[in-house]
């Protein structure tokens, strides 16, 4: 018997050892036996390809955790139908005029706590900025797409979307439902106007980009680019860099008035009941290695300003300080208060 | 109607005392389909009808009152009435339209006496169903658009110098939603046509009068149910598509469900879509409650409803 006791007692002795092991292995942020679901929104098209083929599951095994995605966009009109004590998501990736859509209505978090994320503090400032809410782990550089088989000259300018040989072959968005549309028009405003929240210019502007080819995504841009639809057009670097390997005739340029930011951000739920993972995750999500792989393969800027990418990547996305420095963001909070009047006035000034 | 106002005389007592006093056991049949009536139909639009008079979500907010905002932000906008003109006048030329490809059509398939003949005209009508609308709607985006085959024919033959403006136009939706609910003018005008006696057309003709007189006095007016019926459905689908207008249409054509969804998606103000969409529902019901009074008045003092 007492043989018998003192096998109990060393094996609780052990198991108490190799769970403070465990523990201490796992630390800073989270214990690595959760066994639970973490629900999360994405992207489909090759950002979903990658993410489920890789970045998914590298998690999964080390969180031993199961990543639930949803990439039916809208996120945030489900969101306002969820339980605010038992979110639909656990953490949410958007572009940030929906985070901040979202911060209003009580969706989000305003700012996520870096001292539990340690990869916030490798970030660029662009992505933890005060017109960010949660944190920005890519963006893309919007700029223009232009068919160097079609134009006279190589643009440099914003304002070349407006010169007369363009009409009809200029290409925008749909400003009330796409957030590149709605960028575009803080820059019509800045450029024509007295700054970035010069509505009255900014119409006046738009006005004059009359006849112009609208359409509602990125993607269906890339189409139209690359079929020669539309010659000259809003864009981000992605929509033409992800075609560098097939033979086309689109080429990016980023206007000397700089370029705007489209940034991928994740944000945590205020009432998700798996924090310690949803923050692991995010960190998961900013580490090089991670910012390195899907930088690489949809062709997104990382926000992670330690990480060295491939030659070509390097070159040619805003991996440096002097290239970030281009970035303009827009106050999203801003432009959401005033989204309503503005989406009024848009949607005259381009019918038909 | 009353289940005694159906019943043959026959069943009924002379003091028209029904026999039994409970419902009668077929009746419980409807149960189920009543049940899910009431949870797919009447739960939603009460929802939605709540939700476009309510300040916010009372499952999540404090102090949601009730407010008539966001059905005096729809009328004091001329924008948003200009839109439901727009929607309106998209689902009259389609319904014009799809009416006069439609009826011939039908007329024809009633009238073919060969049942292959038949077979083939049904299947043939039936087939573009067969295929979703996003793939319908592409179709034309690629038969219509400036580099597409109707504008690079005739630029090549010389006959314009730049592209027609056919795709981004009011034309292409009308075109775009007149080929996608056809089908369900055809298929509603065909049972109806297919119903009147030939020989009344037969006995005009040898009366004296023209084929096209037997027709335009003696089948069209036997055919305004189907008419009314096709047109029906044909214009409640045009007003809500969603996807047509949106494709077809360049975003310069803004009709209601794309307000609605624009409302949704990136506004992310649940009550003013909501309030559209009652809008939307009203127009519907208000056509339906006017067909059953053409019709009814066509019909004669026949009870319809």
């Amino acid at each position: 018997m007492t043989h018998s006791r003192f096998n109990a007692g060393r094996r609780r002795f052990l198991s108490s050892a190799a769970a403070a092991g465990a523990m201490t292995l796992g630390s800073p942020l989270v214990l690595r036996a959760q066994n639970s679901e973490l629900n999360i929104t994405g992207w489909g098209g090759k950002w979903g390809e990658v993410f489920e083929a890789t970045v998914g599951p590298m998690f999964e095994k080390e969180y031993n955790c199961k990543i639930v995605r949803d990439t039916s966009f809208p996120f945030v009109p489900k969101l306002q139908a969820s339980s605010r004590r038992n979110p639909i998501y656990d953490v949410v990736h958007s572009n940030q005029n929906a985070q901040a859509a979202a911060v209003v209505m009580g969706l989000v978090e305003e700012k996520l706590d870096p001292t539990n994320i340690p990869n916030m503090a490798e970030l660029y400032d662009y992505a933890t900025s005060d017109t960010i809410n949660g944190v920005c782990m890519f963006t893309s550089a919007i700029g223009m797409g232009y068919r160097k088989d079609l134009v006279k000259e190589v643009p440099t300018s914003w304002t070349d979307l407006w010169k007369e040989e363009y009409a009809d072959k200029r290409g925008a968005y749909v400003i009330p439902i796409n957030s590149l549309g709605q960028a575009f028009l803080t820059m019509a405003a800045s450029i024509y106007g007295s700054g970035a929240k010069d509505l009255d210019a900014a119409y006046e502007a738009l006005e004059k980009l009359k006849p112009i080819k609208l359409v509602d995504f990125t993607g269906a841009m890339e189409k139209m680019i690359l079929s020669g639809e539309v010659e000259l057009c809003v864009i981000h670097d992605s929509g033409v860099l992800r075609y560098y390997d097939t033979p086309n005739e689109a080429a990016f340029c980023a206007p000397k008035e700089g370029v705007l930011a489209l940034e991928q951000v994740l944000n945590i739920t205020p009432g998700t009941q798996k924090r310690e993972l949803a923050e692991a995750y995010i960190n998961f999500m900013l580490s090089p290695e991670i910012q390195k792989t899907m930088a690489e393969a949809v062709w997104y800027s990382p926000a992670n300003k330690n990480v060295v990418l491939s030659d070509v990547y390097q070159e040619r996305l805003l991996t440096t300080p002097e290239k970030v420095a281009q970035l303009k963001q827009v106050d999203w909070m801003w432009y959401n208060a005033n989204k309503d009047a503005i989406d009024m006035r848009v949607n005259r000034i381009f019918r038909a | 109607m009353s289940e005694a106002a159906t019943a043959p005389a026959a069943l009924t007592s002379d003091d028209a005392a029904p026999r039994r006093t409970g419902p009668n056991a077929l009746a419980w049949l409807i149960l189920p389909i009543a049940l899910l009536f009431a949870l797919f139909f009447v739960l939603p639009i009460s929802l939605m009808l709540l939700m476009s008079v309510l300040t916010g979500n009372p499952m999540f907010e404090q102090g949601v009152r009730f407010t008539p905002e966001n059905y005096i932000r729809f009328a004091s906008d001329s924008y948003n009435w200009e839109v439901l003109w727009i929607t309106i006048r998209i689902g009259l030329s389609t319904t014009l339209a799809a009416l006069l490809l439609g009826y011939p059509l039908a007329h024809l398939m009633a009238r073919v006496h060969s049942r292959t003949g038949h077979a083939l005209l049904l299947i043939a009508v039936l087939a573009p169903m067969l295929t979703g609308i996003v793939v319908r709607t592409f179709a034309w985006m690629a038969i219509l658009s400036d580099t597409g085959v109707v504008n690079a024919t005739l630029m090549r033959f010389g006959l314009i110098d730049r592209p027609l403006p056919l795709l981004n136009s009011e034309t292409g939706i009308v075109i775009g939603l007149t080929h996608i609910y056809i089908p369900y003018m055809v298929l509603t005008l065909n049972g109806v046509i297919s119903r009147i006696d030939e020989r009344l057309e037969q006995a005009a003709t040898n009366l004296g009068a023209h084929p096209l007189r037997a027709f335009w006095e003696v089948t069209l007016p036997l055919s305004v149910p189907g008419i009314l019926a096709g047109s029906l459905l044909v214009f409640a689908l045009s007003i809500s598509a969603y996807v047509t207008p949106l494709l077809m249409g360049g975003f310069q054509f803004m009709t209601l469900p794309l307000l609605i969804y624009q409302q949704i998606s990136a506004s992310f103000n649940i009550g003013f879509a909501a309030a559209l969409g009652i809008i939307l529902l009203v127009i519907s019901l208000a056509l339906v409650i006017g067909y059953n009074r053409v019709l009814g008045l066509l019909s004669g003092d026949r009870d319809l409803t």
